[in-house]
């Protein structure tokens, strides 16, 4: 029982498979590997449907990390790579995708994962991946107009969570609901960058300040940061949230907040609903599938 | 006898130090210069064969170092400069040298970390990291300077390096179209003839400043035959282009005018046989923003033109680049005046440098990109711009209006002089190029 939760930081990693739709080998079955920073997702997409799905983290060794996370979504679906018709890699480390047809960046991919999620009527996409932010202007087909990008820094990402989780010590999926657990909502850290930001709230719980409060006030600055992205690049609706930060309801609600704007709400991915931090990988299996019909034509 | 100077900036660099820093420089510049050049030739497998003259001379400790070096012993001067209003045919009618000087090296940015603070642009901490170590040749070579004083960085910078070497300040007006303006840049140019004179001994007459007004108009006759045959398909790569815009800068004029002749004698066959050196259908891409100095900082160009997608440049507005030599001096009469007050007019008016305001703000340089997004059919805009580079960070803004008026997209991409953030840019980069590969579907 003991030593199994010390690392606050890890989410889970899982795989599935969504029941009703079928394959058969004449379906157009195409996949999308997106290696990030922190994560490896990997989709597959049967006639440009979302069918499966992988995600894991990713390691030190790009390829492997792929090849991890297709293996992973693949499992159980009684399909194996050969029976892909088109992979795209994207993501950080989307050069290095052996198996993949071609490399697509993950803003693109973001943007069109998110028009396959939530449809035409999304305009803005802030995804928050592992180690950087963006914000996406997209069109009603999923074609991207402008972006914007954070800067190389941690701050505000997925990993800068994970060090919070860890110096908290608290699970990283209660995160987002504990950050909420505040009467007042207390003044944002003033450091963005999770170094200082660190040393920052090693300081407020010395003075007392409880693990939410502390929490409550970097996700807030983290919220503001990302809030500031979506004003430069020029707030539209409908607006959404992909990528693991999705997940975290402290980010997502203040965001709100800041902006005075509701985000789409978030497929049910606990209930067996399609999962928005595979955004970039359902993207890139859609990319896939058109990709594949143009070649045949050809 | 010499009298050792107080610096008052400068450290002394203790003598073991320095060449050791410099060797290291040094050899890991020649190996960037070499890489560079082995990707652009990578990049077009049949790439003209009047490149070739232009990689050579690319070799900053190379042929021309020599050159200028044999120069200097026969007894001319060499007059650096680092802003383009630097009247450059002054110095070649006092037969000196003109030669260019700032910095392009991401090493040295790091040593000019210890005389100014890191917030400071990286083209003047570079330079003065080089000027610290003694690495950049021309500097080195250079017995005095002409620094124009545009930008905060650029005031300062001078100030800098006159701890080693006399540099002579020019004080541009902020406000370009005013008449009093125009008198007193002409002023400061008459000045600086005198200035000239006396340094080298050389007086400039009628006749010799015609001769250098005349290598200058050659060389912008030959430039602008270049920049013409970036119009079409492309039949060039941009940094192709770049570098031998870029080389005029350090070349001998009237070689570098012949050379680059040739270049688009070979271009134009290409034209006729439609001989396009990447797809037609391949995203045409502008650069404006901070300068890009050979040889470190050559990332940019380097993106987008080994993209996934690929993208082409194929112009750019910048003063390492079109700026240098777009504008010919106009010159009606000939008599001393009238070349004085021509030169005035070119170096003050016709620059679109963001150090200038007007009744219109800097309406020039949005009149110049709107121009060069029509003539060059370029299909989307890269602003570049280094940290710390407040003028071009600040008239973003109002550049990304002009260009959203008429439906073309413009990236901002903020960096530094460093290779660590190759791999965020090139996500960007390539976010950007695909962006405009789905907008040319269309």
């Amino acid at each position: 029982m003991s030593g199994v939760k010390d690392e606050f930081w890890r989410w889970q990693e899982y795989h599935r498979i969504m029941p009703n739709i079928k394959w058969s080998s004449k379906d157009i079955i195409t996949a999308g590997v997106d290696v990030g920073s922190v994560g490896s997702k990997a989709a597959i997409m049967v006639n440009g449907e979302a069918y499966a799905w992988g995600i894991t983290r990713t390691g030190s060794n790009s390829p492997e990390s792929a090849k991890k996370a297709l293996d992973f979504a693949l499992k159980d679906t009684g399909l194996s790579v050969g029976d892909l018709k088109f992979i795209v890699g994207t993501g950080y480390g989307r050069v290095n995708v052996p198996m993949a047809n071609k490399a697509i960046t993950e803003i693109a991919c973001h943007a069109k994962g998110a028009n396959y999620l939530w449809g035409p009527s999304v305009k803005t996409v802030l995804d928050v991946g592992g180690q950087d932010i963006k914000a996406i202007k997209i069109d009603e087909t999923g074609r991207v107009v402008s972006f914007l990008m954070n800067d190389k820094c941690a701050a505000g990402t997925g990993r800068g969570m994970e060090v919070f989780a860890d110096l908290l010590q608290i699970p990283i999926e209660d995160i987002g609901d504990i950050s909420l657990k505040v009467e007042k909502e207390p003044d944002p850290v003033s450091c963005t960058c999770v170094a200082f930001a660190k040393t920052e709230a090693m300081g407020l719980l010395r003075k007392g300040w409880s693990k939410e409060k502390v929490l409550a006030a970097y996700t807030r600055a983290m919220a503001v940061r990302m809030a500031n992205l979506i004003n430069r690049v020029g707030l539209e609706k409908e607006l959404v949230i992909t990528g693991g930060q999705s997940k975290n309801i402290g980010i997502v609600s203040r965001i709100e907040v800041i902006l005075g704007v509701k985000t789409l709400p978030s497929p049910k991915w606990r209930d067996g609903g399609l999962d928005p931090m595979v955004a970039g990988a359902l993207g890139a299996a859609s990319f896939g599938k058109a990709l594949y019909e143009k070649a045949q034509k050809a | 006898m010499t009298k050792t100077v107080e610096k008052k900036f400068l450290p002394d660099v203790p003598k073991k130090e320095m060449d050791e820093l410099r060797n290291t420089v040094k050899a890991a510049s020649l190996k960037i210069i070499a890489d560079n050049i082995e990707r652009m030739k990578k990049a077009d497998p049949h790439r003209p064969e009047a490149m070739k003259y232009f990689d050579d001379i690319a070799n900053l400790f190379g042929q021309r170092q020599q050159e200028i070096q044999a120069e200097k012993e026969k007894g001319k001067k060499v007059i650096g400069y680092m802003c383009l209003f630097a009247p450059t045919e002054l110095i070649t009618a006092a037969d000196a040298i003109p030669v260019r000087v700032n910095s392009g090296w991401y090493d040295t940015s790091k040593l000019g970390d210890r005389v100014v603070p890191v917030e400071v642009c990286p083209v003047i901490r570079s330079t003065i990291g080089a000027k610290m170590i003694e690495l950049s040749p021309f500097l080195e070579q250079s017995d005095a300077l002409i620094s124009v004083l545009t930008c905060d960085g650029m005031t300062k910078l001078s100030e800098i390096l006159g701890d080693t070497k006399a540099v002579w300040g020019m004080n541009i007006p902020r406000v370009k179209d005013s008449t009093q303006s125009l008198r007193f840049w002409n002023d400061e140019i008459k000045h600086m003839k005198t200035q000239i004179e006396q340094f080298t001994g050389n007086k400039i007459n009628r006749k010799n400043l015609k001769e250098a007004i005349e290598i200058s108009h050659r060389a912008t006759k030959a430039f602008r035959r270049l920049q013409e045959l970036r119009k079409g398909n492309p039949v060039i790569m941009g940094r192709d282009a770049m570098l031998v815009n870029q080389a005029y800068s350090w070349d001998d004029k009237k070689r570098w005018t012949e050379k680059t002749e040739a270049l688009c004698a070979e271009l134009e066959k290409r034209v006729e046989r439609k001989d396009w050196v990447v797809s037609p259908d391949t995203p045409r891409v502008m650069v404006t923003g901070t300068p890009m100095f050979w040889p470190d900082n050559w990332k940019l160009p380097t993106l987008v033109e080994e993209g996934n997608p690929q993208g082409v440049i194929v112009a750019d507005e910048q003063c390492s680049g079109e700026r240098i030599l777009n504008d010919p001096i106009g010159v009606d009469e000939w008599s001393m005046d009238d070349m004085l007050n021509a030169m005035s007019e070119r170096y003050l008016m016709a620059s679109t440098c963001p150090c200038f305001t007007s009744k219109d703000g800097n309406e020039d340089r949005i009149n110049w990109l709107l121009n060069k997004v029509k003539e060059w059919k370029v299909q989307g805009v890269v602003y570049y711009v280094v940290r710390g580079c407040m003028l071009y960070a600040m008239e973003y803004t109002r550049v990304k209006k002009a260009l959203d008026k008429i439906n073309v997209p413009v990236y901002y991409l903020d960096t530094e002089y460093t290779r660590e953030d190759v791999g965020q840019m090139k996500t960007r980069v390539e976010a950007f190029l695909e962006m405009l590969n789905a907008r040319i579907d269309i």
